[in-house]
């Protein structure tokens, strides 16, 4: 799983109580406890290698992080790529840094089963930049390299409560076309954040086609690339060295149609023989959380059939 | 209606209080009556005492069906009252822009909600067969209006892309599934496929249904159509395919989008009059906030524009004059003061009575100062 999962009905309207004032802070709490515990249930039915806590209380990719973070603050509604789904545009107000300051509200380490692997999920350093609104920095290879030395410092205290996957979502790598300027400060970023991190680091592009951006991919210090296969061309993909392991995003979190085993069994292959990495997961394209909930739970299978499919 | 700068509405305004509480079988509260009572006697709304006989009886198919057209009644009243001269029923008996259509429709089936933002959700629908037409859903709605309005009509109806955009689209996708490697090449395809059928199988027929019935003009809703660049063209052929040899104005409403994405494929919408475009969210200064009007003259669209002149997401009222130099710089834009309807940005159903009424308010006076300065 990529990470976000949606909240189910009943949680669906203990929130909208809990925005009207009819519930407690603490009653909304035990809901999203319950759902995280009812996720890993599902994730372990479905056999999945890395666990996830569902991201169910994080009102957007950069919201948490406005309060882990100093010097952000969440600003006006701003339309998530192409979806018809809404985040805050976070607002750079003075210097980005973490304060050391607890994580456990946003990353629900302690209800995530300890004899599997668990995987925490942060926004990459280029996304981030890119879609805030930057008032307190002279420039943006200024701001990325605040922010990825604030995000190193939140994924080292991850890995020291017990993540062993920490995954890195960078969508606008592969949406926004970098300058070649941007780029060398994506790569500097990468550098602050994965490298002699002792933990499988993961850049998570999605939305876009990573056909265009693969190379330069490649080349930074992750240990994994996850890949959209709804939006790359398979065939752009060929002609690389897949020296990483590849996160290949099979199933399509974007449309409820279930894809059928022999679909699935047919697009695996073809994006084994095409691209050739020196290993491969299956994995939805990109976050659940744009189904509703009793869909995503069905899709949420169909990656065990699919990880079957991948092992066979 | 000859006179420079026309007022109109973009579509939904909040739903009455009283009406809420009525539909969800609730007694009214002392504060929705007091709503009711105010409003009433400020707007010139004639069926209070009606309203109120119907809220302290027993709920039948038959007083709900009143009641719904009290609703109506009361917009419209509420609008007239504002001093628009185009006005529809504030979607009243609309359950929302997208679940209306789509709960009308044949083809659909809702699987649970998807979250908006936040704490916000919506119920998104998935097409598991082929999309058809189940019954004309707002012809009864345009005749209530049409027989009760004092001022002339537009209605508005929401269009084929965002219905496509905001749905799930399984069952066109699965048909085309077996003869695709690509997946990317698929969805689109599918997109196509069930884009058309929409227009062709749902708007067409009720557009139809509404120009028989009279409607002299329609408002086509498309908030989704900047959601992805590259499908432009396919909402300017689904435009056409549903609007083809209607006999009435036709216009578009578009809001909170990057416009230079819609062109230069919009030249090729066929039969529409107008663009009404959201401006007023993008800021104080006109210069920033009214740039993208520029792209009319750059692309030589010479047809009518519906200006945004207040901003539909805050409580802030804008003043007469800020409105009055809203239009004359869309005057001085586009060098024509006849091609300019004023309008709010879009819908104004997130604000509150209060706040809606002193906006509409200001938006007419606004328009007549700017009418004045130009006579």
């Amino acid at each position: 799983m990529t990470g976000a999962f949606p909240r189910s009905e009943a949680l669906v309207e203990l929130t909208r109580a809990a925005a009207r004032g009819k519930v407690s802070e603490n009653e909304l709490e035990d809901g999203f406890r319950k759902e995280v515990l009812q996720l890993v249930m599902l994730q372990t039915e479905a056999e999945i290698d890395s666990v996830v806590d569902g991201q169910l209380n994080w009102q957007d990719l950069f919201r948490p992080f406005s309060e882990i973070l100093t010097g952000i603050r969440p600003g006006s509604l701003t339309r998530w790529f192409d979806n018809n789904t809404f985040y805050r545009k976070p607002t750079i107000v003075e210097k980005v840094r973490y304060g050391g300051g607890s994580l456990d509200r946003y990353f629900r380490h302690n209800l995530l089963p300890k004899d599997r692997p668990r995987r925490a999920v942060l926004p990459g350093p280029y996304t981030f930049a890119l879609l805030s609104q930057n008032i307190a920095y002279q420039s943006f290879e200024d701001l990325i390299d605040d922010l990825a030395h604030a995000l190193r410092d939140v994924a080292t205290k991850l890995k020291i409560a017990g993540y062993q996957y920490l995954q890195f979502n960078d969508p606008s790598i592969c949406v926004s076309e970098p300058s070649q300027d941007q780029l060398a400060a994506v790569r500097q970023a990468y550098e602050v954040l994965a490298k002699g991190m002792d933990a499988k680091t993961v850049l998570h592009t999605y939305f876009g086609d990573a056909g265009s951006i693969i190379e330069f991919a490649l080349d930074l210090p992750t240990d994994s690339i996850g890949i959209d296969f709804y939006a790359t061309s398979v065939d752009s993909l060929s002609e690389h060295d897949f020296t990483k392991e590849l996160e290949c995003g099979c199933l399509d979190a974007r449309n409820s149609l279930l894809e059928t085993p022999d679909g699935l069994k047919k697009l695996i292959v073809r994006i084994q023989d095409a691209v050739r990495p020196k290993g491969i997961s299956v994995a939805t394209n990109c976050d659940l959380d744009f189904l509703p909930y009793g869909v995503a739970a069905r899709k949420l299978n169909l990656l065990a059939t699919a990880k079957k499919i991948e092992d066979g | 209606m000859n006179r420079l700068f026309p007022v109109q509405d973009i579509g939904s305004l909040p739903k009455a209080p009283w009406l809420i509480s009525y539909l969800r079988g609730r007694k009214p509260e002392r504060a929705e009556l007091d709503h009711l009572a105010k409003w009433s006697k400020l707007i010139g709304f004639e069926a209070e005492r009606e309203v109120e006989t119907i809220l302290s009886e027993q709920k039948t198919p038959s007083t709900e069906k009143r009641l719904r057209e009290f609703g109506s009644l009361f917009a419209v009243r509420f609008l007239e009252s504002a001093g628009l001269d185009y006005v529809y029923d504030g979607e009243e008996n609309r359950i929302e822009m997208y679940e209306h259509p789509i709960r009308h429709s044949d083809g659909f089936e809702f699987y649970g909600h998807v979250r908006s933002f936040d704490d916000r959700y919506y119920r998104k629908a998935a097409c598991v067969r082929k999309v058809g037409f189940r019954d004309a859903y707002h012809l009864d709605e345009f005749k209530y209006v049409k027989q009760i309005a004092k001022r002339r009509i537009k209605v508005p109806v929401t269009g084929p892309y965002t219905l496509a955009e905001w749905s799930f689209n399984e069952y066109y996708q699965d048909r085309l599934s077996r003869d695709y490697d690509d997946p990317r090449k698929l969805k689109l395809d599918a997109k196509r496929d069930f884009l058309l059928d929409i227009a062709k199988e749902i708007i067409r027929p009720n557009l139809r249904s509404l120009v028989e019935a009279g409607a002299e003009w329609v408002q086509i809703d498309e908030p989704a159509v900047s959601t992805k660049p590259a499908e432009v063209p396919f909402f300017v052929e689904a435009f056409n395919e549903c609007t083809s040899g209607l006999n009435c104005k036709l216009s578009v409403h578009v809001c909170f989008s990057d416009y230079r994405l819609l062109y230069p494929h919009i030249l090729d919408l066929r039969n529409c009059s107008q663009l009404a475009l959201e401006f007023a969210n993008r800021g104080q200064s006109i210069t920033l906030a009214y740039e993208q009007l520029n792209l009319l003259n750059e692309f030589d669209d010479e047809r009518e524009v519906g200006l945004g002149v207040a901003d539909v997401h805050v409580d802030d009222i804008e003043t007469p004059e800020q409105v009055r130099d809203r239009i004359n710089y869309a005057v001085k834009t586009l060098g024509n003061a006849e091609r300019i309807f004023v309008n709010p940005d879009c819908g104004l159903r997130t604000r509150s009575w209060d706040v809606a009424y002193r906006k509409l308010c200001n938006i007419t006076r606004g328009a007549a100062l700017a009418r004045n300065k130009i006579s």
